[in-house]
């Protein structure tokens, strides 16, 4: 993600910086008391008026002539924040990218900082009312979250070693859903969800109203017309609508636009035909996230 | 711009204000597939503390995407929703 790799990437993937992940950074920048602030009162962030705004009837919001695109511009704004004054009644500086499940085991196994623990998804809970352990945390967060008994799994281990949690993260991708990682507040990561839309309300607001709450990943899907068979496994496993059937030529299309770069539909190929290609090798996608 | 209202009878859900706690239902949270409303702690119930995770509620936050199909209102066992333009 140009941007922010360029500022958090230390010349590389941003979430492939060990100093995003590391104690020295959420001490400097005094992230626990803060974290704790934000997450005692999770689910209230699309109920609160901030700066006047709540989420209430977003859509209808983001609608309006001139106001539409000034709210547009606040709620930005607000989830790429990097001011020191931050506030934890809001998603300030919360956002995150997709990645491939490969990506999501070697920031498990090699990155983040323990305690690593898995906790119920927070959006699956606020919307559906599902309680799902699925959402890994680690450093500070993880200490945050063990505190509030609403997203501990009852009867399940808690703390996870790094491979129990790569193990985790392999399972909800062979569920369907995609891995993300997360800045909470950027620069400092300390999450791995693994989400499904509509529930997930950073897909929400990114495919439903077209926030930059999540970005695409640094990939995107290309099916080999050899290989493909044209079973239709890997459309049941897009959650983007990137890929369709066609009858004529009795194979899949993806179309790259809509790719997020998932590799869902690559894992589950039965016939290796998908394969996933780097986001900025291709002119056309570049700097598309 | 026709604009959905989906109103909940707080008197019937929310255990701060005389209704049920939500926690123990959430069926319409299930029933709604574009998944319309966030259950959340009630705000401000105490002066002294404004996020209680004793006190829920149910608010329909994502208006727009609502597609009208009538589930949740026939999902809700006190009656509580109405949804209309
Ligand atoms: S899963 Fe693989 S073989 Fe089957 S349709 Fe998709 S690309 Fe083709
Ligand atoms: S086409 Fe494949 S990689 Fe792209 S978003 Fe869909 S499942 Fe993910
Ligand atoms: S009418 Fe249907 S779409 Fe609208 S809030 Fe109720 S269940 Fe959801
Ligand atoms: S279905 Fe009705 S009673 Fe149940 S949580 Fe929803 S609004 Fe409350």
């Amino acid at each position: 993600m140009c941007d922010w790799c360029m500022k958090h990437g230390a010349g590389g993937k941003w979430y492939l910086n060990a100093r995003n992940y590391s104690y020295e950074l959420a001490e400097a920048m005094n992230l626990q008391a803060y974290l704790e602030e934000q997450w005692k009162n999770f689910e209230q962030v699309y109920i609160r008026k901030i700066m006047g705004i709540s989420s209430i009837g977003l859509g209808y919001k983001l609608r309006m002539p001139i106001i539409g695109r000034v709210i547009r511009r606040a709620v930005e704004g607000m989830i790429h924040s990097e001011s020191k004054n931050r506030n934890p009644v809001r998603a300030d500086g919360h956002f995150g990218q997709v990645i491939p499940i490969e990506e999501a085991k070697l920031i498990m196994l090699n990155l983040a900082a323990e305690p690593i623990i898995q906790n119920y998804c927070m959006c699956r809970l606020m919307q559906k009312g599902i309680k799902d352990v699925c959402c890994i945390n680690f450093g500070v967060l993880s200490t945050v979250i063990e505190k509030l008994p609403r997203f501990i799994p009852e009867n399940t281990k808690v703390r996870l070693s790094r491979d129990e949690a790569a193990a985790a993260l392999e399972e909800q991708n062979r569920k369907g859903r995609v891995a993300t990682v997360w800045f909470q507040p950027v620069p400092y990561i300390c999450a791995i969800c693994s989400c499904e839309t509509p529930q997930c309300g950073g897909l929400r607001l990114r495919m439903d109203f077209g926030l930059h709450t999540v970005y695409k990943a640094e990939y995107y899907a290309e099916v080999n017309p050899d290989l493909c068979q044209g079973c239709k496994t890997c459309v049941a496993s897009c959650q983007f609508g990137a890929i369709r059937f066609s009858p004529t030529l009795k194979r899949v299309l993806i179309d790259p636009t809509k790719c997020f770069g998932c590799g869902l539909c690559r894992d589950r190929c039965p016939h290796d035909a998908i394969r996933l290609l780097p986001r900025n090798e291709n002119p056309l996608l570049r700097g598309k996230y | 711009m026709v604009k959905t209202k989906i109103v909940i009878d707080y008197s019937k859900c929310g255990n701060a204000t005389g209704g049920i706690d939500p926690r123990q239902c959430s069926k319409c949270l299930q029933a709604c597939d574009p998944a319309v409303f966030v259950r959340h702690m009630a705000f401000n119930v105490k002066e002294d503390n404004p996020y209680d995770p004793q006190y829920w509620q149910i608010t329909p936050v994502w208006l727009s995407l609502c597609t009208h199909c009538g589930k949740c209102v026939k999902a809700c066992p006190q009656k509580a929703i109405t949804v209309s333009f």
